[in-house]
C-alpha cells in the first residue's frame, strides 16, 4: 500500500488534473516549469536592477552632474542593490537549482511540490513590494544593508524601509522554503545507487548551501522583524539616543550578509565545477577537495561577519581574529581554483560559450578574491571602505564571478531546458561584450576608489582623473547592457529556430543529460546505472568505465530517511536561527538592567505555573504518538485534545502575564526591557498558536477518519515535532527571561 | 624569587604543583611500562608536553588570577588537545570496560564536550577555579575528562567505538555552535564574567607588563577570551570536520582511520 503523501503527490504532478485551467503555468508544481519561472522572475527584475545601474553610470558619468537629484540616486543605489542580490542572483540560482537538482540525482521531482510553487511566488510577491514604493515616490534610500539608526523612523520617515523590509522577510520565508526543498530532495529522493558520495558537484554544492540558507536567512529575518518593530510600534532597538544598539543592526545584518556571499558563490561555484570538466574532456580533478572545500568555506563563512566592521570601532581583539579568520577563507576557495585550473590542464578545451564565461570566471573571481584578501587585512580596509576599490571588489565577485557563472549556466543547460541549441556566433559576441563591458566597468573602479571617491555620492568634483575614470566606466556598463541584449535574443530565436539539440550536446556525463530535451513530466524513463560520479560515460564506455566510488554494497537503495521528518526538522534548525538571535539580543540589552520595567518584575512563580501545562503537552503529544503507533486512533485524538487544551492554558497564563504587565504600564515601547521580552516570548506565543492551530487540524482529520487506516498519514508526527522544538523553545526562554535575572 | 624584570618573572614562573607532577609521571610511567616505546607513544609525549604547557608553565601561571584569555587557552588545551592526543596515542583496539561502554552515548559524550565549556564559566564556578588551588585541581580533572569522553565518539582506538563519518560532521557543527555562542556572550558581554579576573592579586609584581606593556585591560581581556573559545576553537572542530570528511571519502579504501 502506498502511503498516502505518495498518492496525493501523483495526482498533484498528473498534468491532465490541471491542463483544464489553461493556466498551466500559473498552477505548475513541476520542478522544471518552477525553475524555468524562477529565472524569468529573475531576468524581469534584472532589467529592472539593470536600468537602475545604468542610472547610477549616467549620473556618475561626468563631474558635477544633475541628471538625478542625490534623494532618486539613494534610491537607486539602494533598490539596485537590494534587487540585484534577492530578486535577480537568488531566483536566477535557485531557478537553476529547482531545474536541475532533481535530474542530476534521478529523482522525479522535488520533495515538496507545493512548498516548491509557495515558495517561487513569494518572490514576485516580495518583488513587487519592494518596487511598490518606488510607485509610491518612497523607496528606500539607506542602501541595500539598511544601517540602523539611518533606517529607523526619525531619519527615514517615508514608507521605503518598511515596504523593503517586509518584501525581505517575504523573500527570506521562500528562500527558506527552498532550501529546505533541495536538503530534503537530496537527502530523501536519491536515484538508486546515487550516494551522497557521487553526487554531481553542483547538487554537492547547492546541498551544503542549503544549510548556509537555512542558518543565515533566518537571523535577517530576526533583525528585520526588531526594525519594523522600532519603525511601526515605537521601540528602539537600534536607536542609540534612547539605549538601543545601532552595532547590534550591523552584527544582525552582517551574520547573515557574509554568509550571503557564499550563498550566491556556492551555487555558482557548482556551476563551474560542471561545465568545466565537460569542456576539458577530463573528471574534475580532486572531487573530494572540491567538495570537501565547499564544506570549509560554508563553515567558515558563518563566524567572519565582523570583518565588515572594521570601521565600526570594535577594538583590536575583535579586529585580530576576524581578520585572521577571513584570511582564512582565501585557503578553500584557493584549493578550487587550484582544482579548476588543474582540471583545465592537459585537458582537450573546447571554448564554446559556456566554457569561455567560466574560464573569465576563474580570471575575475581570482581578482575579486585578492581585493577580498586586502580588506581582510585591517588597516588597509580602514583606508579603501567605502571607497569605489570596495565597490571593485564585490562587483568581481558578484558579476565577474557569479553573473559569469550564471551566463555560462544559461549557455549550457539552455539546450536541455528548451531542446534548442543557442547560437555559438550570438553566445561569442555576448561573450566579448560581456567582457570588455565588465572589466571596463569595473577594474578602473578600483583605482578610483584608491584616489579616494567614496561609495555611494551622488556626484564628484572636476577632480584630476576622476571624470575620464568614471566616463570609461560608463560606456563600458552599456557594453554590458548590449551584452545582456545579445543573450535575450539569442535565447528568442533559438526558441524561435534553434537547431534541434538532441539528449546530451555537449557529451556531458551526469544524469540531466540522461534523458530528452527538454525532459519529460515524470523527468526519466530509465536510468542507467550509477555506480561512480560519471554514470554517461560508464554507460557510454563499458570498457573503461570510471572507478566505482564508494562501497558498492550501498549503492543499491535510496536512504531511507523520511522525507516529511527531513522537512520538518530542517525547519526547525532553521528557527533556531531565528529564536537564536532573538534571545541572543535580549541577553545584550537586559545583562545590565534599564530603568524602568525589568525582568525582575516578572511573576516567575505564575509563569513557572504556566509553562507546567506547556510542557506537560509535550509529553501528552508523544502520548498521543504512541496511541496512533498501537493503532487507537480513538486514544490519539484524545490526548490530542489534552494537548490543545493544555497548550491553549498556556496561552492564557501568557495573556494574563501580558495584560499584567500592561496594567502596570509596561508597554511595548517603555524601555528596551519591554520591547525585548515582548518580542521574544510574543514570537513563542506565536509559535504555540500556529502549533495549536495544526493540531486542531490533524484532530479535525482524525474525525473526519484520516487516521483509522493501517498507515495513517505522517501529520501527527510532523506537528509533534514542531511542538517539542516549541516547547525546547520555551525553556530556554523561561530560563534567560525568568530564571537568570534573578540570579545577576 | 622575584627578578626586578617582569618578563623575567613571568617566564621563569613554572609552577610545579606536586599532585600534577606526580599525576603526569604516574599516567606516563604505567603507559610506556604497559605499551613499551611504539610510534604511537609520540603522540603521549605531546599529550604530556600539553598538560605541562597548560598547568605547569608561566601560561598556568597567568591563567591563576592573571588573565581570562590565558585561563581560556589553558582550558582548550585541556578540553579540546591532551584528551585527543591520549586517544591517539592508545593502542588500536584498545577498549574501556563494558559498563563504561553504555555511558558512552553520543548525545552524552557532545554533552560533555561542550558542557565543559558552559559549566566552567558560569561565574560563579569561573571564580572559584581561579581562586583557589583546590576547585582548580577539580576543573583540570573534569575538563580533561569530559574532552575525553568527546573525541571518544571521534577518536576512539576501535573503529567500530566511532560514529559514522557523516553524523561525525553533525556532531562536530554542532558542538562548533554551541561554543560560538558561548563566545560571542563572553565577547559582547558588557559585565564581567569572571570577577577574579578584574582586580588580579599581583603575587609576582608582573601586573605593569600585563596591563601597561600589552596593554590588557579586564574588558579586552575578557573580549579576546571569548574571541579564543569563538575562533580558534571552532577551527579545531572545523579541522576535525575535515578529518571526518577524508574518513567519509576514504572510507573503502582505508577502514581504519589513523592519524
Amino acid at each position: 500500500m502506498k502511503d498516502a503523501g505518495e498518492a496525493v503527490i501523483e495526482a498533484v504532478l498528473d498534468p491532465s488534473q490541471r491542463e483544464h485551467y489553461q493556466l498551466a503555468w500559473l498552477s505548475t508544481v513541476d520542478h522544471k516549469r518552477i525553475g524555468i519561472l524562477y529565472m524569468l522572475t529573475g531576468l524581469v527584475f534584472f532589467i529592472a536592477g539593470g536600468t537602475e545601474a545604468l542610472l547610477i553610470r549616467l549620473q556618475l558619468a561626468v563631474p558635477n552632474n544633475h541628471l538625478v537629484g542625490p534623494d532618486t540616486y539613494n534610491m537607486l543605489f539602494t533598490m539596485h542593490g537590494t534587487t540585484m542580490i534577492f530578486l535577480v542572483v537568488m531566483p536566477l540560482l535557485f531557478g537553476l537549482a529547482n531545474y536541475f537538482v532533481p535530474l542530476q540525482i534521478g529523482a522525479r521531482d522535488m520533495a515538496f511540490p507545493r512548498l516548491n510553487a509557495f515558495s517561487f511566488w513569494l518572490v514576485p510577491f516580495g518583488g513587487i513590494l519592494l518596487h511598490f514604493s518606488l510607485l509610491l515616490g518612497e523607496a528606500p534610500t539607506v542602501g541595500w544593508f539598511a544601517y540602523a539608526p539611518l533606517s529607523e523612523t526619525p531619519y527615514s520617515s517615508q514608507m521605503g524601509v518598511d515596504y523593503w523590509a517586509v518584501a525581505l522577510l517575504v523573500l527570506g520565508i521562500g528562500s527558506v522554503g527552498t532550501a529546505i526543498n533541495l536538503l530534503t530532495t537530496v537527502l530523501c529522493l536519491r536515484a538508486p545507487g546515487m550516494t551522497l558520495r557521487r553526487l554531481p558537484l553542483f547538487t554537492w554544492m547547492n546541498f551544503i548551501n542549503s544549510f548556509l540558507v537555512l542558518f543565515a536567512i533566518p537571523v535577517l529575518n530576526a533583525g528585520l522583524v526588531m526594525l519594523l518593530i522600532d519603525r511601526r510600534l515605537n521601540t528602539h532597538f537600534f536607536l542609540p539616543a534612547e539605549g538601543g544598539s545601532p552595532v547590534l543592526w550591523q552584527h544582525i545584518f552582517w551574520s547573515f550578509g557574509h554568509p550571503e556571499v557564499y550563498i550566491l558563490a556556492l551555487p555558482a561555484f557548482g556551476i563551474v565545477s560542471e561545465i568545466i570538466p565537460v569542456f576539458s574532456r577530463k573528471p574534475i580533478f580532486g572531487y573530494e577537495f572540491v567538495a570537501g572545500s565547499t564544506v570549509a568555506i560554508a563553515l567558515l563563512s558563518v563566524g567572519v561577519w565582523a570583518h565588515h566592521m572594521f570601521t565600526v570601532g570594535m577594538g583590536r581583539p575583535m579586529d585580530v581574529f576576524f581578520a585572521g579568520s577571513t584570511m582564512l577563507i582565501a585557503i578553500p576557495t584557493g584549493v578550487k581554483l587550484l582544482n579548476w585550473s588543474a582540471t583545465l590542464y592537459g585537458g582537450r578545451i573546447k571554448l564554446k560559450t559556456p566554457m569561455l564565461y567560466c574560464i573569465a570566471f576563474l580570471v575575475q573571481f581570482l581578482c575579486g578574491g585578492i581585493t577580498g584578501v586586502s580588506h581582510a587585512m585591517v588597516p588597509l580596509d580602514w583606508q579603501t571602505k567605502n571607497s569605489y576599490y570596495l565597490v571593485a571588489h564585490f562587483h568581481y565577485v558578484a558579476v565577474g564571478g557569479i553573473l559569469f557563472a550564471i551566463l555560462a549556466a544559461v549557455h549550457y543547460w539552455f539546450p536541455k531546458m528548451s531542446g534548442r541549441m543557442l547560437s555559438e556566433k550570438l553566445g561569442r559576441l555576448s561573450f566579448w561584450l560581456m567582457l570588455v563591458g565588465f572589466n571596463g566597468t569595473f577594474l578602473i573602479q578600483h583605482f578610483l576608489g584608491l584616489a579616494g571617491m567614496g561609495r555611494r555620492i551622488y556626484t564628484y568634483p572636476d577632480l584630476p582623473g576622476w571624470g575620464w575614470m568614471n566616463m570609461v566606466s560608463t560606456v563600458s556598463a552599456f557594453f554590458m547592457a548590449a551584452a545582456a541584449l545579445v543573450v535575450l535574443w539569442n535565447i528568442v530565436a533559438s526558441l524561435l529556430s534553434g537547431p534541434i539539440a538532441g539528449d546530451n550536446p555537449w557529451d556531458a556525463w551526469t544524469l540531466e543529460w540522461a534523458t530528452t530535451s527538454p525532459p519529460p513530466e515524470e523527468n526519466f524513463e530509465r536510468l542507467p546505472p550509477i555506480r561512480s560520479r560519471r554514470p554517461l560515460w560508464d554507460d557510454a564506455n563499458p570498457d573503461r568505465p570510471d572507478p566505482v566510488v564508494g562501497p558498492e554494497h550501498d549503492g543499491g537503495v535510496s536512504p531511507g530517511i523520511d522525507k516529511n521528518k527531513c522537512g520538518i526538522l530542517t525547519f526547525v534548525i532553521s528557527e533556531t536561527g531565528f529564536f537564536g538571535a532573538l534571545i541572543l539580543s535580549f541577553l545584550y540589552y537586559n545583562v545590565q538592567p534599564q530603568s524602568g520595567p525589568s525582568a525582575k518584575d516578572l511573576d516567575l512563580m505564575r509563569t513557572g505555573f504556566f509553562s507546567i501545562f506547556l510542557f506537560a503537552s509535550s509529553w501528552t503529544m508523544w502520548r498521543a504518538e504512541k496511541a496512533l503507533h498501537r493503532g487507537h486512533s480513538a486514544g490519539m485524538m484524545m490526548w490530542l485534545m489534552l494537548t490543545i487544551t493544555l497548550g491553549a492554558t498556556f496561552l492564557a497564563g501568557q495573556a494574563v502575564e501580558y495584560g499584567n504587565l500592561m496594567g502596570h504600564g509596561a508597554l511595548l515601547d517603555s524601555n528596551l526591557f519591554t520591547a525585548t521580552f515582548y518580542t521574544l516570548t510574543g514570537f513563542h506565543g506565536i509559535h504555540v498558536f500556529v502549533g495549536l492551530l495544526a493540531m486542531i487540524i490533524v484532530l479535525a482529520l482524525a474525525f473526519a477518519g484520516d487516521f483509522h487506516v493501517p498507515v495513517p498519514p505522517p501529520a501527527l508526527a510532523m506537528v509533534a515535532i514542531y511542538w517539542h522544538f516549541v516547547d525546547i523553545v520555551w525553556v530556554l526562554v523561561l530560563t534567560v527571561a525568568y530564571i537568570l535575572p534573578r540570579f545577576v | 624569587m622575584i627578578s626586578s624584570d617582569p618578563t623575567v618573572t613571568l617566564t621563569t614562573a613554572w609552577p610545579h604543583p606536586p599532585a600534577t607532577l606526580a599525576l603526569t609521571a604516574i599516567v606516563l610511567f604505567v603507559y610506556f611500562r604497559r605499551y613499551g616505546w611504539t610510534r604511537r607513544a609520540w603522540w603521549m609525549i605531546a599529550a604530556a608536553v600539553v598538560v605541562v604547557l597548560a598547568l605547569m608553565s608561566p601560561l598556568a601561571t597567568l591563567a591563576e588570577g592573571y588573565l581570562f584569555s590565558a585561563h581560556m587557552v589553558q582550558h582548550i588545551l585541556l578540553v579540546l588537545a591532551a584528551p585527543a592526543f591520549v586517544l591517539m596515542a592508545l593502542p588500536e583496539g584498545w577498549r574501556v570496560p563494558h559498563w563504561m561502554e553504555r555511558m558512552l552515548h553520543p548525545a552524552a559524550c557532545w554533552a560533555c564536550g561542550v558542557g565543559a565549556m558552559w559549566i566552567w564559566h558560569a561565574p560563579v564556578l569561573c571564580d572559584a577555579a581561579a581562586t583557589s588551588r583546590a576547585v582548580s585541581g577539580v576543573q583540570s580533572v573534569t575538563l580533561l575528562l569530559m574532552g575525553a569522553a568527546f573525541w571518544w565518539q571521534l577518536l576512539a582506538p576501535r573503529e567500530s567505538d566511532r560514529i559514522a563519518p557523516l553524523q561525525g560532521v553533525v556532531y562536530l557543527f554542532a558542538a562548533c555552535a554551541g561554543c560560538t555562542v558561548l563566545g560571542i556572550i563572553l565577547t559582547f558581554a558588557p559585565v564581567t564574567v569572571c570577577r577574579a579576573y578584574v582586580h588580579p592579586v599581583d603575587r609576582l609584581g608582573i601586573m605593569p607588563l600585563i596591563y601597561g606593556t600589552w596593554g590588557m585591560t579586564p574588558a579586552r581581556d575578557q573580549q579576546v577570551g571569548g574571541l579564543i573559545m569563538w575562533v580558534p576553537m571552532c577551527l579545531v572542530y572545523l579541522g576535525a570536520i575535515f578529518g571526518q570528511l577524508a574518513r567519509w571519502y576514504g572510507e573503502e579504501q582505508i577502514m581504519t582511520y589513523k592519524l
